[in-house]
């Protein structure tokens, strides 16, 4: 095991949200590290959540495309925590997409970081959670912007059950020299029950006049109307809320753009059933 | 029209940067010792309770880290800052005719005199370390209103209510700056509402600090109490030195049941200043906090009042605007905390920054498991002017009930292009339309000031756009 300190933001806040860097315990052994040069070309990841530990890194050369899929399972996969750490650069025109489904485990700790160097670069990161019992997801997710017309969208949306816990911080750095730029975080969170937490922390950093970058957030529990719409068509609230949280999961594979790889994910995320739903 | 930007020097700040020459003044060794503290202690004739008090605070400050978070504070060395400067007056006077005339005429230029004959219930007026002067109106006293002296009230009557709550809403222990404000406090004002008297016009205290590498602590300590209504106003200003000067203030805000408690600041220290002040309210069932924040000056500012929502359906509304310029970094917000049922918070902030000014807003929504049904929204735009200045948003939700609904929106770009052509089209400046266009974005904090802090702050916008064009 080694004492590590994690997920650290590019800026800081107040000491007392305990919302900076998280320090966990590290196993030595089942490390992975991965890296992928890509010239000109468009591939598809999928990351399995077999070690506790992974280092991801990419450059991506101009016009490059990468989709990086990764899946923790609600069971399956190694017990206690998972940290992954992605770092990608993005040349001219090079894109960058991050699907992440985080369905349980003790607990996940996620930092990603994306430097848009090119000029009309982009990352897109669609984040999916369902957490129950005591799991716990930390995530750390950064877009800088150096390049002109670059652009970004953070987007996560999840479900919190029983006692679990999740902390992520979003930032979108608009860097000088950035002019152009666009950089979108979005976030949606269903509290479930009494004894959750949900901690957001979605910045935005500035030092470029020509820019854009917006943040919306929504916090709380299912639309009471929609509750009362399913429950008139025979469906109760418990079934409701697990249709909400399915579909929320839902809208982050469905962004990937193979079927194929959409099948297999569904497929370890339901045991077999892969492409039936698709 | 050219795309090409012009820069234009600021104009001066002479409305607020003139300074008096310090005479027969006292003043304490600059430095924080245990003489020291004892010295303004003996100074301000202190009960021993709030000796003791002190020279506990002074330990904690010694012992409590630098926040590691926010702006650079490096530059200030409290072996340099002189923490109590008694003004050339022997006494609070109740007249102005009876201040000493130069510091008369610095009120008088800031023009507080004459808002209190027109449109203020009541004045405090703080010259570096003391009050100089403190007038309530008749009819106001006659509600049962006490508006007086922190000090004075230590001593009288309200002896009782100040220990009970000085210093218990903000802590020593807090944090660093709050350690020093409870070693080293001095002047400020506290304010009485009895049970449902409604104020009807603000009462405004007014701090200047004239001397140079000093600091100033007032403690402000307002109890508004069940079913009472109060507008209270701050206005703050200093001339600017080539030392480093301190502001250290703290605020305690205590709004009864079903009271409410508007908590009104113009901020516009001098570009010299640290201003870490510390602000926070305490609001019971039903009660209401409103605090609107207009911050402009200071070198390096740290601000963000807080609002503990005790009783159930307790609200809170924070507006605020903040203007980086050349040299300035400011980074407020504010602080909200729900730990009662139904209770409401709504943040609606705007950020401005220009000339290399950097503006951060920073903010922490806390809804705890006892909050069911709590509600926040919270809103934050933010103006770049230029390429040469930061502007930041940094909030933070945490939030541990279901029952909860919380809400945030936040939004960083620059001035539409487009507007600034339309004005064009009809007549206006490119100057003229920007310092229009920027007035506007900060509307929110403008239209819920009185008309004649409204105009100040308009006028504080169009002085600070003076500088940048393009």
């Amino acid at each position: 095991m080694s004492q590590q300190i994690v997920n650290t933001p590019i800026a800081g806040t107040f000491r007392w949200l305990k919302a900076g860097g998280t320090e966990i315990d590290v196993p030595a052994e089942q490390n992975e590290s991965y890296y992928a040069l890509l010239e000109k070309e468009e591939r598809t990841i999928v990351l399995e959540d077999d070690a506790a530990a992974v280092l991801f890194r990419a450059d991506l050369e101009k016009g490059s495309v990468l989709h990086l899929i990764q899946i923790r399972r609600q069971d399956g996969g190694p017990e206690g925590l998972t940290r992954t750490d992605v770092q990608v650069t993005c040349a001219e025109d090079a894109q960058f997409h991050w699907y992440r489904v985080v369905l349980g485990g003790d607990a996940t700790y996620d930092n990603c970081s994306v430097a848009l160097r090119g000029e009309g670069s982009s990352f897109t990161a669609d984040i999916g959670y369902r957490l129950d019992g005591r799991s716990r997801y930390d995530a750390n997710c950064e877009a800088i912007h150096m390049g002109r017309r670059t652009e970004s969208a953070i987007s996560a949306s999840g479900v919190l059950s029983d006692r679990a816990h999740k902390l992520l911080r979003t930032t979108i750095d608009l860097r000088r020299g950035c002019a152009g730029a666009v950089g979108n975080e979005n976030e949606d969170v269903l509290l479930m029950d009494e004894t959750v937490q949900n901690v957001s922390v979605p910045m935005i950093l500035c030092t470029e006049e020509d820019v854009v970058g917006n943040h919306g957030a929504s916090i709380g529990q299912p639309d009471e109307r929609l509750l009362y719409y399913m429950a008139s068509r025979g469906i109760d609230a418990e079934t409701a809320c697990g249709m909400l949280a399915q579909a929320k999961i839902e809208a982050v594979i469905g962004k990937i753009p193979d079927a194929q790889v959409q099948a297999r994910v569904r497929e370890q995320l339901h045991g077999g059933d892969g492409g039936e739903e698709a | 029209m050219s795309g090409e930007k012009t820069y234009v020097e600021d104009v001066d700040r002479a409305f607020y940067d003139f300074r008096n020459e310090e005479k027969d003044v006292y003043r304490v060794r600059s430095g924080l010792t245990e003489e020291i503290i004892r010295e303004i202690s003996r100074e301000k004739n202190d009960p021993d309770w709030m000796l003791q008090f002190r020279l506990r605070a002074l330990e904690l400050f010694h012992r409590i880290e630098m926040p590691d978070w926010g702006p650079d504070i490096s530059g200030l060395d409290m072996d340099n800052i002189v923490t109590y400067v008694r003004p050339d007056t022997a006494r609070m006077h109740t007249r102005w005719e009876d201040v000493p005339a130069e510091i008369r005429d610095t009120f008088e230029r800031l023009g507080i005199p004459q808002s209190e004959r027109e449109s203020l219930a009541g004045v405090g007026a703080q010259y570096d370390s003391e009050l100089v002067y403190h007038s309530v109106r008749e009819e106001v006293a006659g509600q049962g209103v006490v508006y007086t002296d922190l000090e004075s009230a230590l001593h009288g009557e309200y002896a009782d209510m100040i220990r009970q709550h000085f210093m218990k809403l903000v802590p020593p222990t807090d944090h660093k700056f709050a350690a020093l404000h409870g070693a080293v406090w001095s002047g400020g004002s506290f304010v009485y509402v009895p049970p449902g008297v409604t104020v009807e016009i603000p009462l405004q205290s007014y701090f200047r600090l004239n001397a140079p590498g000093a600091g100033q602590f007032e403690h402000t300590l307002i109890i508004v109490d069940k079913g009472a209504h109060l507008h209270f106003i701050e206005g703050c200003s200093a001339p600017k030195y080539n030392v480093a000067n301190l502001h250290a203030g703290c605020v305690e805000l205590f709004v009864g049941e079903d009271a409410v408690l508007r908590y009104s600041t113009i901020e516009n220290w001098s570009k010299n200043m640290y201003n870490l002040n510390t602000k926070r309210a305490r609001v019971e069932r039903g009660g209401k906090v409103e605090w609107v924040s207009g911050s402009f000056g200071s070198h390096v500012s740290y601000l963000y009042p807080m609002s503990i929502l005790e009783g159930r359906g307790a609200g809170c509304e924070f507006t605020g605007v903040t203007f980086a310029g050349a040299g300035q970094n400011l980074d407020t917000g504010c602080k909200i905390v729900h730990n009662a049922p139904e209770t409401t918070s709504y943040v609606n902030t705007r950020s401005i920054s220009k000339s290399g000014g950097i503006s951060t807003f920073r903010s922490a929504v806390v809804v705890t498991p006892k909050a069911e049904g709590a509600k926040a929204a919270v809103s934050c735009q933010s103006l770049m002017l230029d390429d040469q200045s930061r502007s930041d948003t940094i909030p933070a939700m945490d939030i541990r009930t279901s029952k909860a609904d919380v809400g945030h929106e936040a939004k960083i770009g620059r001035i539409p292009q487009e507007a600034v052509y339309y004005l064009m089209s009809r007549g206006l400046s490119e100057e003229d339309a920007k310092a229009l266009i920027v007035s506007g974005f900060a509307e929110n904090v403008s239209k819920e000031l009185p008309l004649e802090y409204a105009v100040e702050m308009n006028n504080l916008i169009r002085i600070e756009m003076k500088g940048a064009i393009g």
